[in-house]
């Protein structure tokens, strides 16, 4: 494992004793946050986001149905994960593509995309155990 | 030796010097003394990288299938905060602008879905007694797999609502 990148740093290969466990890790939580993304994601914006407006009766359109649907621990749990694998995606692709255009920091612009990702992961979960 | 060098190849090359070996600057630097660690290749790309190919640009489009994804996300926290404010203040997201964005978000999405299922047959190797299961089996059965799940997700969602 070395330093090197792509953005134009001056790095020097720097060998690393054993496994970089931490970006193994990041890399499996991608993997999986993608595939369950991509799996559950789709459905909620058609339902929610396009067909619910439009007519299609969907659980978020009134008052009851929605304060009921968030009455239960596993639909928040659900929604919770709902906003982990979309906001992990964001910040790991986020974290490489910048990178990819020329931004150097590997840490700051890291930082800044998971802190980001973890705020509005906070918030999901503030709005959703502590709502009605 | 790259043409657009200005030396032959018999002609050293001092310490630390930097080397123009391509038009679209790519520079290069060398360790003067062997035992000195090595030194990275930097690649200096400019911003429009991605625009050069078709491919380029799809592979970019697809890593900003992440940014639809969260954008729709935070308006459903949107919605997830009017709720606080009580049924008589609950004002669902609608419009023709929201549905335009969801319909945008919902291609991202799909094109999320697609891209990263396909490469599940790349990835996966289920042996089958001395071969392996087909790639493109594996990426149909995953397809299947997305079919079924969003019928499911729907129907819940639907079914809440009625």
């Amino acid at each position: 494992m070395t330093t090197h990148d792509s953005t134009g740093s001056r790095a020097r290969h720097v060998p690393r004793k054993g496994p970089n466990r931490v970006l193994g890790l990041i890399w499996a939580g991608f993997a999986t946050a993608a595939v369950v993304g991509a799996f559950i994601v789709p459905a909620h914006i058609l339902i929610q986001g396009v067909l619910g407006p439009l007519g299609v009766p969907s659980f978020d359109r009134h008052y009851g149905t929605f304060a009921r649907a968030l009455s239960n621990p596993l639909v928040k749990l659900y929604l919770l994960v709902l906003f982990a694998c979309s906001f992990y995606m964001l910040a790991f692709r986020v974290w490489y593509v910048v990178r990819e255009l020329g931004v150097p920091s590997k840490l700051g612009v890291g930082l800044v995309s998971f802190g980001l990702s973890a705020v509005g992961l906070i918030i999901a979960g503030y709005l959703l155990f502590t709502g009605p | 030796m790259s043409p657009t060098s200005s030396r032959d190849a018999s002609q050293p090359r001092l310490d630390g010097e930097a080397r123009a070996t391509a038009p679209d600057r790519v520079s290069a630097q060398m360790p003067a003394r062997t035992g000195e660690p090595a030194i990275a290749y930097p690649v200096k790309q400019p911003f429009t990288w991605w625009t050069r190919r078709r491919g380029y640009l799809l592979y970019m489009l697809r890593e900003f299938t992440a940014v639809g994804i969260a954008a729709w996300m935070l308006l459903f926290l949107v919605q997830l905060a009017r709720i606080r404010q009580g049924a008589a203040g609950y004002q669902p997201l609608g419009g023709p602008l929201f549905v335009a964005i969801s319909v945008v978000c919902l291609a991202l999405a799909l094109w999320h879905s697609y891209t990263f299922l396909s490469l599940a047959g790349l990835f996966m190797r289920i042996p089958l007694g001395d071969r392996t299961v087909p790639a493109r089996l594996i990426a149909r059965a995953m397809f299947g797999a997305l079919a079924v799940v969003t019928v499911a997700i729907a129907g819940m969602l639907i079914w809440g609502g009625a």
